[in-house]
């Protein structure tokens, strides 16, 4: 061997050099590896091999103000499927048996395209059973169709309330993208009514169960056999203020008709009965609701998705008067003896005001209880357009309540502001605000103002915020929380409010203009009204608490087209009241009453 | 001549008890990886088989009289080579290399035949008659055993095993005694090479470089001209050899320098077996309960990524251990190289050495990400007959020299 540049014991010395050179790099490496950094490799592999499957939590159930189920909760199948798994060929017969239209199943793939194949979607809820059926006799033809149990809203519960109930749906991409902490794919969101406005505390929290995947995604078993598994909490239940047998009479007396009722109870501002009709089944949204669906409804012409009772603007009409009464009366230019005459209407300059009759010599009461023009005419030219603004304003007029659903209207109450930005400071006459003394001319409210407007007359002027939810309860603990409601007082005297209190007695237990509701049992007091109408034939609406001593409940009730209040709105709120006390009515038949 | 008849004398243990133990973390590991596998299930028995049969070859290559050695050389490394031809003529492809025999449900690589043959043929070669390393004609002659193999493994391809096949070549010439100038000649084209992988203009300065030793070492225009041919031909030749690299091979190059920006590419092998190792910790996470290796995230584990199954299941102790059994079976064989008085034994230990040490390296390496991603086996770990015959083969040829170190040609 030539050893003339490297002897023989260098040589060995370089490669023992390179030998142990490495072996220490590996050690350092491996101490590096499994000792420094165990934690973060050992979280990587918990990652790989460790996937969550999520159980969704029962949302909270509605209860009505008695503890009766207004909306419950059932459990459904729901058909999914896996697109890693799916073959397009399946389509035709899932689409046979589940009887949706051809190219139902590509859309709702396509629509989650974007998301992990290997993440199921579902395809429809609550099938029929007959469904599961055939499904479970070809599971193995069906590979990446599967089912599972979940809960689902159930609507069986004999109120239909779709416009305050409002209903949850999966979370569109838009919300998703907003609100990624919190939500994942797949799960619901209310999406309108109630079920939006507590849809924090309805929602529950989602059981994780754990399972171990190999790298095919194919489940092997258990992780850690389940300790660290929690199981879905149900949300909060919600005890709403409505009363069940109420809010049923409402409906079944809007079956045929359009329009609204609010009922409130006086002293605490909350919702007994709340009704929008036309309305739609919520059964329909629970499901995986076709786009079909959902274009019929938007484009009905009598809108079933337009909440009216909190969005539909009407014109007060006589109900209206009450405001001018008690202006009056608070600013001392009227009093219970104070009397005008009326010949039949209100020369105002160049133009007549017409009231209905001729009424002669008339007081306040009186002209409540018969509905006089000529009375509010005079008195609201004396008045003027602020002073009768502030006090309309003082009822609630005007602006939102603040109810606990999101969709409100405010309305409109004309201001000397109002009209000079609408018309012009000289565009504009005295005359128009003779008009808005008995409700009429640019005056636009909704049947829940007018509902809490009956309340302050009900209650002297104290009231709280109108509102549905009374308490909630802790799923877990059963703990109750109760709501308190937000009080107010207008600052009426309280005899002002009695002398128009009275006024209202009298129209339905006197010579009024809503006799055909009179029963001493219910003692109910109120006004008719009618809305001027310029599509159509003029809307009825009725205004009243009962009983007169100690009130229980204030309503509104609006009926499209009906006509006069007293023959269409004031039994509807009878009927409402009568439900509410629990007080059986006997068969009255119907008088029609002169009306204004 | 006196011979000790003890039995550490004849039978060097130190070599022999690590590499048994080595074999048996194997198998557990190969049992371990395989065993929710029902295809892969039978490879944990074959490997018995294999271990057998390979105890066998390893008696036999312990028990062959001095002499008879150098007899087989010549034909060994002639059928080696035959083999390589062969192979790629009527050869399987298996993951893109057509490196294969298929006999039976066995299959055969010569490449790994060829190792025992090319360490063979170079020790050979290196010791006969007046042989001068640092004579131009004898290292070219010498370099020419090594690459006639590494040539047809790069035709299969097999970038891997090619890299073993210079290594073990360039070492054996190394301890054959070669001059400063001779280990410019040899790793010079490497140099360039390398230069070239960055472009034009390092290849151009490379080239000057090359020249400017040259000068320096102030050799005959003969010699200095052929080094310069061969350093320039080197920079097209690499050209070439990555042009006949398999799309697959040229991702494994560039999944070493970044395996993170691929993560389900082929960088993904080498990040989840990182992944099981690291999660593996102090103690391991138990026989059997390495989730990264019970749910199959490291596709084809009980062959080159079986030191990620040792490394999950075993943690940092297991790991350390296999290690250090390695560590000691390479400071024993370079200490039986300095014992042995007959230089062409001498050769044959180092080129089992560099085998073995050049495998671990790359193998472990790749699994800890501090070498590129380059499929070899890890010697008596991984699943495999020919590799693991060819190993016992050599080792109990190395044993064979130890019992007959004394021994003078």
């Amino acid at each position: 061997m030539n050893d003339n540049i490297f002897g023989s014991l260098a040589r060995k010395r370089i490669l023992s050099f390179i030998i142990i050179g490495f072996v220490a790099l590996t050690i350092a490496q491996l101490f590096n590896m499994q000792i420094v950094n165990a934690p973060t490799y050992a979280e990587r592999s918990d990652d790989n091999s460790v996937k969550p499957i999520y159980e969704t939590a029962p949302r909270g159930i509605l209860f009505d103000r008695n503890n009766e189920v207004l909306v419950g909760n059932k459990p459904s199948f729901t058909l999914r499927i896996t697109p890693s798994e799916y073959k397009d060929t399946l389509t035709p017969y899932i689409e046979t048996i589940l009887g949706v239209d051809s190219g139902y199943v590509r859309r709702i793939l396509k629509a989650n395209a974007t998301y992990s194949k290997y993440i199921p979607r579902r395809i429809a809820k609550d099938v029929d059973f007959k469904v599961i059926a055939w499904y479970e006799e070809n599971a193995s033809k069906l590979p990446g169709v599967d089912y599972v149990m979940e809960t689902q809203r159930d609507y069986s519960f004999g109120v239909m309330g779709a416009h305050m109930f409002g209903y949850a749906r999966e979370i569109p991409m838009s919300i998703l993208q907003k609100r990624k902490n919190e939500y994942s794919m797949g799960d619901e969101i209310g999406f309108a009514g109630l079920e939006k406005t507590y849809e924090d505390i309805l929602r529950g929290k989602k059981g994780i169960h754990y399972v171990l995947v190999d790298s095919r995604q194919k489940t092997i078993g258990r992780y850690k056999s389940g300790e660290e598994d929690f199981s879905a909490v149900k949300g909060y239940d919600l005890i709403l203020s409505i009363d069940k047998p109420a809010q049923k009479a409402a409906e079944e007396a809007f079956k045929e008709r359009r329009g609204a009722v609010v009922a409130i109870e006086p002293a605490t501002g909350e919702i007994i009965a709340f009704t929008s009709s036309p309305q739609y089944d919520l059964a329909d949204f629970a499901k995986v609701t076709s786009y079909e669906n959902y274009r019929l409804l938007r484009d009905n012409p009598d809108k079933p998705m337009l909440n009216r009772a909190t969005t539909g603007y009407y014109s007060p009409g006589s109900t209206f008067k009450m405001i001018s009464a008690i202006a009056g009366l608070e600013e001392g230019l009227i009093d219970e003896t104070s009397r005008t005459s009326c010949s039949g209407g209100f020369q105002f300059g160049d133009r007549f005001f017409k009231c209905l009759h001729v009424h002669g010599s008339i007081d306040v009461e009186t002209s409540i209880e018969k509905s006089c023009n000529t009375f509010y005419y005079s008195l609201v030219n004396k008045l003027g357009l602020e002073t009768w603004s502030k006090y309309a304003k003082k009822f609630g007029f005007g602006r939102k309540s603040g109810l606990d659903l999101g969709e409100e209207g405010g309305g409109t109450v004309p201001s000397t502001q109002y009209y000079n930005n609408r018309y012009g400071k000289r565009g504009w006459t005295k005359g128009f605000v003779i008009s808005l003394g008995i409700g009429q001319g640019e005056l636009s409210v909704t049947p829940l103002q007018i509902a809490q407007y009956a309340a302050l007359f009900a209650n002297y002027g104290k009231s709280a915020k109108p509102h549905f939810l009374k308490a909630y309860v802790d799923s877990k603990t059963k703990q109750r929380t109760d709501v308190k409601p937000q009080y107010y007082d207008i600052g009426i005297s309280r005899h002002s409010f009695e002398i128009v209190r009275h006024a209202m007695w009298r129209v339905v237990n006197g010579a009024g203009t809503a006799g055909n509701i009179r029963n001493p049992e219910l003692d109910i007091s109120g006004k008719t009204g009618t809305a001027q109408n310029t599509n159509g034939k003029d809307h009825a609406i009725f205004v009243g608490f009962a009983p007169y001593d100690n009130p229980k409940i204030a309503i509104a009730v609006i009926v499209e087209n009906a006509g006069f209040g007293s023959v269409a709105a004031a039994p509807i709120a009878r009927d409402v009241i009568a439900a509410y006390l629990r007080k059986s009515l006997p068969n009255q038949p119907l008088t029609i009453a002169e009306d204004h | 001549m006196k011979i000790n008849y003890k039995l550490q004398d004849r039978f060097d243990l130190a070599v022999f008890i690590p590499m048994l133990l080595l074999i048996c973390f194997g198998l557990l590991a190969i049992y371990s990886s395989t065993l929710n596998l029902p295809n892969a299930r039978g490879d944990f028995y074959k490997q018995i088989v294999f271990v057998i049969v390979s105890a066998v070859l390893f008696l036999a290559a312990y028990s062959l009289p001095h002499q008879t050695i150098k007899m087989i050389v010549i034909p060994f490394y002639s059928m080696s080579l035959f083999f390589l031809v062969a192979v790629l003529a009527i050869g399987k492809t298996i993951y893109g290399a057509k490196s294969w025999f298929g006999i039976g449900g066995f299959g055969f690589q010569p490449s790994e035949l060829a190792k025992a043959g090319t360490i063979l043929m170079l020790a050979y070669w290196l010791t006969y008659k007046n042989r001068d390393i640092n004579n131009m004609k004898d290292l070219t002659v010498a370099l020419g055993i090594g690459f006639i193999p590494i040539f047809l493994i790069l035709l299969e391809p097999d970038m891997g095993t090619a890299i073993v096949f210079a290594l073990i070549t360039l070492v054996m010439v190394f301890w054959s005694g070669i001059s400063l100038f001779g280990i410019f000649v040899v790793l010079s084209p490497g140099f360039v090479i390398f230069s070239s992988v960055f472009g034009t203009i390092p290849l151009i300065g490379s080239l000057l470089l090359v020249i400017a030793a040259l000068f320096f070492f102030k050799r005959d225009l003969f010699n200095s001209v052929t080094v310069f041919v061969i350093n320039l031909s080197s920079g097209f030749f690499f050209d070439f050899v990555f042009k006949i690299l398999k799309p697959h091979q040229q991702k494994r190059i560039e999944s070493f320098l970044d395996p993170l920006a691929d993560p389900l590419g082929s960088g993904y092998n080498a990040l989840q077996a990182k992944v099981a190792i690291g999660s593996g910790g102090l103690y391991g996470k138990g026989f059997l309960h390495g989730n990264q290796t019970q749910l199959r995230f490291i596709p084809k584990q009980w062959t080159d990524f079986i030191y990620s199954v040792i490394g999950e299941e075993f943690g940092f102790l297991g790991s350390v251990t296999v290690v250090i059994l390695f560590a000691i079976i390479f400071i024993r064989l370079l200490n039986i190289a300095s014992l042995a008085k007959d230089k062409f034994s001498v050769l044959i230990v180092v080129g089992v050495l560099t085998l073995l040490f050049s495998h671990f390296a790359l193998n472990i390496g790749m699994d800890l990400g501090i070498t590129p991603v380059i499929g070899l086996p890890l010697p008596f770990l991984s699943y495999g007959g020919s590799s693991l015959m060819v190993n016992m083969l050599l080792m109990g040829l190395v044993l064979n020299i130890y019992r007959n170190r004394k021994l003078h040609t």
